[in-house]
């Protein structure tokens, strides 16, 4: 039973919950006290163990469902049904048996799978042929078929799937393959032949055997879609979707499809989670006028107790500042969409972030995000200030004006852009000043560097007045460059 | 077999056991302390406020007859005040005392090695349990019977406090530099954590945890929960209010009435002598369930459905 567990965690972990081997210990322990009896319980312990958040609950009752449903239907209950047919004995013709299953399933969960055998044994009956004789099947998967045991077909599938590593499946493309080579594994090529002989043989029960066994291999199929199905959305789903998400990472940002938006800022914000559990352990508090007693008192004591050498309680605060200023005319406004969803995400630890967008005027829109849900307040931003032809000196003459006093030595601008400035006035004067000014000045270009100082793009004059400047067009460039910042800054 | 290991031996003797005790909860909490006790295992509660994330702890303090011992935690508690603290007046008198007395101690020592000899005989006694004062943590850990501990809203504390919990939940035992470390004396105690999602408890904390979510109960829950709270309450005006305050939930509130604001309303109402409600005094009475102006105003445009609608149902 230990295995049905693990596999259950595995398929967990698919649907990303994350579990460790600790908790797969403590599952198993569980599982001990309180048995796989009770479905209910088993649910209730096991959602107690192993999902950490609501969001992993909700996903942990999927698969549980899943999981567990289809255990019942082709593990225990299959055995159940295997006794019945067992006592009943093995009828000779499909009609006789059809009938008699679909009494009994009426109940059973197994019912539905009953009820479409009946179903095809009433399909029977229309056919010219008539009911009659059928001659018996040869091949091992058409006997197999003929004798309506369930139980051993789903043994069959269940090792053919084992043979043809259909764990291994990852996107749903590949089903209708693992379909087809399932049934080849349990045999399809006998039946096949056997299939074609009957049905040219002259005499009637083999052709009956013949359209018999035909809808029956039909039938099989249904089921092992149905098997690759319900194992695709165990153990690939999540797989399709990392891929995905890989993919996203490095894909250029400016060609993230719209519909891949919500993915893409699911990724972000894994991300930038990532980056803050990582940085704020290291933020320091800082608070004066506490004595720090114990620390006092030890050092004092090598002075007769006298306390005259005091400690204080410090830790640092150091909030870094962030301007960040964003080109989002046309050609790079994705690219600063996907920068200000990384830097607010990243609030937790860079509590301090302003932010300015222009195209050719400058304006500050940090009150926006304040205001606004992230999603929000990024089109907000977008749909004011991205229409204009691009303009850097007319930009950086606003910032000086609006903003160059609030910009001191803790201050990081992150200017985000293409330097094309339309053969305008680059300002380069302005950019030396905030350079002089600020702690740290970040350029980051959307567009490769081969690219940087042709045509319009005045990035050499730039590149002068920056501490860094860097390519940056996906999210592991942006990862990279925040993460960066943040050991920078701290 | 004791008391206790009777009425932990089984989901269903938990649940009628807090029913005794007034407190109504679903099989999902009976079997997370079930658990807890049966696999010694921490729970770290979450859910919304109000849900009764911290009753549950107390009551089942009540219910075993363990002594609670609840820690609140807040942003700057340290070890400190969560774990143990050295008198310090204590030592400072002390070296005073023994200051006058070091004469007589080291009489009759010959040289300088034998008077270091006779100090070194004193061993560490500052720092010993004599000048140690137990604070929640270490004070459960020392209770003789078990106990239950309530580490209340760990997310309002620092990340370093939660890794000075680790230990604690793991091993069930804390490590003091000066004297060494302290384990549980005999039994364990049951150690319930309560977090309102301020911000993320990391990972380590969750893992050494069984994770327990109580959600907002659902219509028939909550009835039986104002009935064990409220008994007085006339059963029409009980199911009227709880399909109310149902209704509320799923407006768009800043705030939603949890189950101690249904508690507090059904009381007010005993207390008005109500029958039935109605849309005039459900508005005056409205402060009792939603506590931001903003909400209050937003409710105001709809009372009046909403109370013909659980009036009618």
């Amino acid at each position: 039973m230990d295995r049905t567990l693990t596999s259950f965690i595995a398929a967990l972990r698919n649907a990303d919950v994350r579990i460790s081997p600790a908790e797969t210990l403590d599952a198993m322990s569980a599982v001990e006290l309180c048995g796989y009896r009770n479905r209910e319980f088993l649910k209730e312990t096991l959602a107690l163990v192993l999902p950490k958040t609501p969001d992993e609950k909700h996903t942990f009752d999927e698969t549980f469902e899943q999981f567990f449903a289809f255990e019942d239907v082709n593990g225990e209950d299959a055995f159940v049904e295997l006794d019945g047919e067992a006592t009943e004995g093995e009828g000779g013709s499909g009609e006789g048996q059809g009938g008699g299953e679909g009494e009994r399933s009426g109940g059973g969960k197994g019912g539905q799978k009953k009820a479409k055998f009946s179903a095809f044994d009433e399909a029977e009956e229309d056919e010219d042929l008539g009911p009659g004789e059928m001659a018996k099947a040869q091949s091992a998967l058409g006997k197999l078929l003929m004798q309506d045991s369930r139980v051993e077909l789903t043994v069959g599938m269940a090792s053919a799937a084992k043979e043809v590593n259909l764990e291994e499946i990852q996107v749903f493309t590949q089903k209708g393959l693992y379909t087809r080579k399932i049934m080849e594994a349990m045999g399809l090529a006998d039946l096949q032949h056997e299939i074609s002989v009957v049905r040219q043989s002259p005499s009637i029960p083999d052709k009956r055997l013949g359209q018999e066994l035909k809808k029956r291999r039909e039938w099989l199929r249904e089921q092992v879609r149905d098997y690759v199905e319900k194992q695709f959305l165990l153990h690939a789903d999540a797989t399709g979707k990392k891929l995905r998400e890989e993919l996203l990472r490095k894909v250029k940002l400016s060609n993230v499809e719209h519909r891949n938006f919500r993915l893409v800022q699911e990724v972000v914000f894994r991300m930038a989670k990532r980056l803050v559990a990582l940085h704020s352990r290291r933020r320091k508090v800082f608070k004066r006028g506490q004595l720090h007693v114990s620390r006092t008192l030890r050092h004092n004591m090598s002075y007769d107790g006298s306390i005259f050498d005091l400690h204080w309680k410090s830790v640092k605060i150091d909030r870094p500042k962030v301007f960040a200023i964003c080109d989002v005319s046309g050609s790079v406004a994705n690219y600063a969409r996907f920068m200000l969803m990384f830097l607010y995400s990243l609030e937790e630890v860079m509590p301090k972030v302003r932010s300015f967008a222009f195209s050719s005027d400058l304006a500050e829109v940090t009150d926006l995000f304040e205001r606004n849900k992230l999603e929000d307040a990024i089109a907000k931003t977008l749909r004011d200030y991205s229409g204009g032809s691009t303009d850097y000196g007319q930009a950086f003459e606003d910032f000086r004006n609006k903003c160059l006093d609030d910009v001191d030595n803790r201050t990081t601008i992150i200017i985000l852009g293409d330097a094309r400035n339309n053969y305008g006035d680059p300002r380069t004067e302005i950019l030396k000043e905030m350079y002089d000014r600020s702690k740290r000045v970040i350029w980051l270009n959307p567009e490769s560097r081969n690219t940087w100082n042709v045509g319009d793009a005045e990035m050499r004059k730039y590149s002068a007045y920056v501490h860094q400047a860097d390519e940056c067009n996906s999210l592991t460039h942006l990862e990279r460059i925040v993460g960066n910042l943040l050991r920078t800054i701290q | 077999m004791t008391d206790i290991d009777k009425l932990a031996g089984s989901v269903d003797s938990l649940q009628a056991g807090f029913e005794t005790h007034r407190y109504i909860c679903s099989s999902q909490i009976a079997t997370a302390v079930y658990l807890a006790y049966q696999l010694r295992k921490p729970v770290l509660i979450e859910g919304p406020p109000g849900v009764g994330k911290t009753e549950l702890a107390k009551t089942t303090a009540e219910m075993f007859d363990l002594p609670l011992i609840r820690l609140q935690c807040y942003e700057g508690l340290d070890e400190a005040k969560a774990i143990y603290e050295w008198k310090y007046g204590k030592q400072l008198l002390y070296t005073q005392v023994l200051k006058e007395t070091l004469d007589e101690v080291l009489q009759g020592a010959k040289g300088f090695s034998e008077s270091v000899n006779r100090l070194h005989e004193f061993g560490d006694i500052f720092f010993s349990e004599e000048f140690m004062e137990p604070r929640p943590l270490l004070k459960a850990l020392k209770e003789e019977d078990g106990c239950v501990l309530l580490i209340d809203e760990v997310d309002k504390s620092d990340h370093e406090f939660e890794s000075l919990l680790l230990e604690i939940l793991s091993d069930f035992q804390v490590s003091i530099p000066e004297i060494g470390t302290v384990k549980a004396v005999a039994e364990p105690p049951m150690v319930f954590l309560t977090s309102n999602n301020t911000r993320e408890i990391s990972d380590a904390l969750k893992r050494r945890c069984l994770h327990l979510y109580i959600p907002f109960p659902d219509t028939e829950l909550e009835q039986r929960i104002i009935h064990a709270r409220v008994p007085e309450i006339p059963p029409e005006l009980r199911r009227q209010l709880v399909t109310f305050i149902q209704e509320l939930r799923d407006l768009d509130l800043k705030k939603v009435p949890a189950i101690s604001e249904t508690i507090d309303w059904a009381r007010t109402l005993l207390l008005l002598h109500t029958e039935s409600l109605d849309a005039d005094l459900v508005r005056d009475t409205l402060n009792v369930i939603l506590k931001f102006q903003e909400d209050i105003d937003n409710v105001d445009a709809e009372i009046t459905t909403l109370t013909s609608k659980a009036i009618k149902n």
